[in-house]
């Protein structure tokens, strides 16, 4: 078996291209050899062409979104927008519907978000013991605190109130608005925290799953 | 040339960041222009070099807002890629690879046997090299750079960086001269 | 107050641009000079990197729940400090140009009693900065379900490090509440969450070039930054 035999310090100096005057030339042949060996390789290789750019950017779009945002998602509460009531006479019908939309941190168009942008919202039900309210509605960081908000309906058991509502994965803080002037936490959240204004706000994780509470 | 390629990479890795996702595909043919030889030097085939590039890109999208640097993305970029190929070239070992035969047989039919040999050799030496010095070796002499340039790239200092080139070209000298025994 | 009414309008005149943050408060009743003075604390929490949307919604939340605006504007900035503090958390582990949601997880946390220390160890846990936005908001929420904060983060950071997605560990407040409903006392609780219980899939499946997570942050750039797989590219 040949010795495994090391360039002198001339010879790589060589090899860098720097000038030696004292190399043997044994040593300078097979250096000569190894630059060309290396040469062929490297003029032999094929590398990836511009065809790797179209696939890796159609990949990274889908990551991105529909809206096209940054390399993150925004994981708070869809933006519910409040739309001017041009006077359309739907006022007088009992039609309510909900938009929730999430707004994007920058510039891009409000698209409304239904269930079926699943992973990005969860419907979410909530319910009310209330036996004595003629109003319950709820309101949070999903509506951005507007009140009254979300209006609670009278369900089959009697004294229950309840909605569903499409909620944005994450952390949802909020509380139920009775008659308009009472807030209640809920029971069967999974936590309540301190509002900073000396009361508690009730709060869900929801996850893409859907959310379990008592 | 577009407006777009005149910007510096830490000003693209801002405006990505701030929604402009469009830009990437900047920083995409910058960097696979630049190391997409390197790439395929160091999986040794092309199509899995494409593949590690391409998780490679997508990982650094996914964890851009962490480029400490973003004047730094082309070296953090970098070294992502190199992890991803390292990690591919392990896959590729691991498989019953006919890859260099079928190489070598071509490379026979080419005129100018001794090329072809000589690059089957340094393909098969290539293998044998640790990950640092296959590195350090192809960004010397496949992509001509300079080892100011490597210490950027490779965050080492150059003298260390010319001990791996050295011991590389020790080790593929023995094995050029191994095809004359 | 009537019943909120909204139409079904798709295109809505103020798509596309946030109006000013006064007008948006005087529209809910405030009075101008407090709207000002909002206004001008999230102009300069703005300028300090850190995110806006947070104080419009702690001003709205005040304006709804019926407080006088001197009541509401010291709260305001007390959450303008304790989003700075959860700036500073996030960029002393090397992530120097946070998005807002990461901020504001991060000051939510500390406000749960999540400490500095343990808000570097899950974003250090976290494959991405998406994930470490969705670990802060869970681990604080764990921290406000009673579970010790050393455990909370513990769950979070233990999930990510065992290739769990942010998907099933939005499932630990969930799984949690469970337990408790269903009657099981504070120190099984604790055992289970301490053993990895409520974690719904094993992971593991499709995780892709399988290096552990590491680095991230870390002091140089992420060393295979495991990222979330959503298409395993199995070569």
């Amino acid at each position: 078996m040949t010795e495994p035999r090391a360039f002198s310090s001339d010879g790589q100096r060589y090899l860098d291209g720097e000038p030696t005057e004292t190399l043997a030339p044994a040593e300078r042949a097979s250096a000569d050899r190894l630059t060309r060996a290396v040469t062929a390789y490297a003029a032999n290789l094929r590398a990836p062409d511009a065809r790797l750019d179209r696939v890796v950017m159609r990949r990274v779009l889908a990551e991105a979104g529909p809206t096209h945002g940054g390399a993150w998602r925004w994981l708070l509460a869809p933006r519910m927008v409040r739309v001017r009531p041009a006077v359309l006479a739907i006022a007088a019908a009992a039609v309510l519907l909900l938009w929730w939309v999430s707004a994007r941190p920058a510039a891009a168009p409000l698209v409304p978000a239904t269930a079926a942008r699943v992973p990005d919202t969860v419907l979410v039900r909530f319910e009310l013991s209330a036996p004595d309210a003629h109003e319950v509605s709820l309101a949070g960081s999903f509506n951005r605190w507007e009140a009254p908000g979300i209006p609670l309906r009278r369900s089959s058991v009697p004294g229950l109130w309840t909605v569903t509502v499409p909620l944005a994965v994450g952390e949802q803080q909020y509380l139920f608005l009775v008659d308009g002037n009472r807030w209640i936490p809920d029971p069967t959240a999974h936590a309540q925290v301190d509002d900073g204004f000396g009361r508690r706000n009730s709060v869900i994780v929801v996850g893409p799953r859907g959310v379990a509470r008592s | 040339m577009s407006e777009r390629d005149g910007l510096a990479d830490g000003e693209i890795v801002r405006r990505i960041l701030d929604g402009e996702t469009h830009l990437f595909e900047v920083l995409i043919r910058r960097y696979r222009t630049e190391f997409a030889r390197y790439a395929t030097a160091l999986v040794g085939d092309t199509d899995q070099a494409a593949d590690a590039m391409q998780e490679a890109f997508i990982r650094a999208y996914r964890s851009l807002a962490s480029c400490r640097d973003p004047q730094r993305v082309k070296a953090w970029f970098f070294r992502i890629l190199t992890n991803q190929c390292h990690d591919q070239r392990a896959k590729l070992r691991r498989e019953v690879s006919l890859n260099g035969q079928d190489a070598t047989a071509r490379d026979r039919a080419d005129a100018g046997v001794e090329r072809a040999e000589l690059r089957a050799a340094i393909t098969r030496a290539l293998t044998q090299l640790t990950p640092e010095q296959r590195e350090a070796f192809v960004l010397r002499h496949v992509d001509g750079k300079t080892y100011e340039e490597m210490a950027v790239l490779l965050d080492t200092g150059v003298d260390a960086l010319k001990m791996r080139v050295y011991r590389a070209r020790d080790a593929l000298r023995q094995h050029l001269e191994h095809l004359h025994d | 107050m009537n019943t909120l009414l909204l139409l079904a309008l798709l295109a809505s005149p103020a798509h596309g641009q946030q109006p000013d943050l006064a007008a948006r408060l005087a529209r809910r009743g405030a009075p101008p000079d407090f709207a000002q003075a909002v206004s001008q604390l999230a102009a300069e929490a703005r300028a300090g990197g850190l995110p806006v949307e947070p104080l419009a919604d702690k001003a709205f939340e005040g304006l709804a729940k019926g407080y006088a605006p001197d009541r509401i504007l010291p709260v305001v900035q007390a959450l303008v400090a304790r989003l700075r503090e959860g700036r500073e958390a996030v960029v002393s582990a090397k992530l120097p140009h946070p998005p807002g949601a990461l901020v504001a997880a991060a000051a939510e946390a500390l406000g749960r009693g999540i400490g500095r220390a343990e808000i570097v160890e899950i974003l250090q846990a976290a494959p991405t900065p998406t994930d470490a936005a969705v670990g802060l908001t869970v681990a604080a929420s764990l921290a406000a379900q009673g579970i010790v904060p050393d455990d909370a983060t513990r769950a979070v950071t233990d999930a990510y490090r065992h290739g769990h997605s942010s998907e099933d560990v939005l499932e630990l407040p969930s799984v949690t509440s469970n337990w408790f409903a269903e009657g099981v006392g504070m120190p099984e609780v604790l055992k289970r969450i301490r053993s990895g219980g409520g974690l719904s899939f094993p992971p593991g499946l499709n995780r892709g070039t399988g290096a552990p997570p590491g680095d991230f942050p870390g002091k140089g750039p992420p060393i295979n930054p495991p990222g979330k797989n959503k298409n395993p590219h199995h070569p």
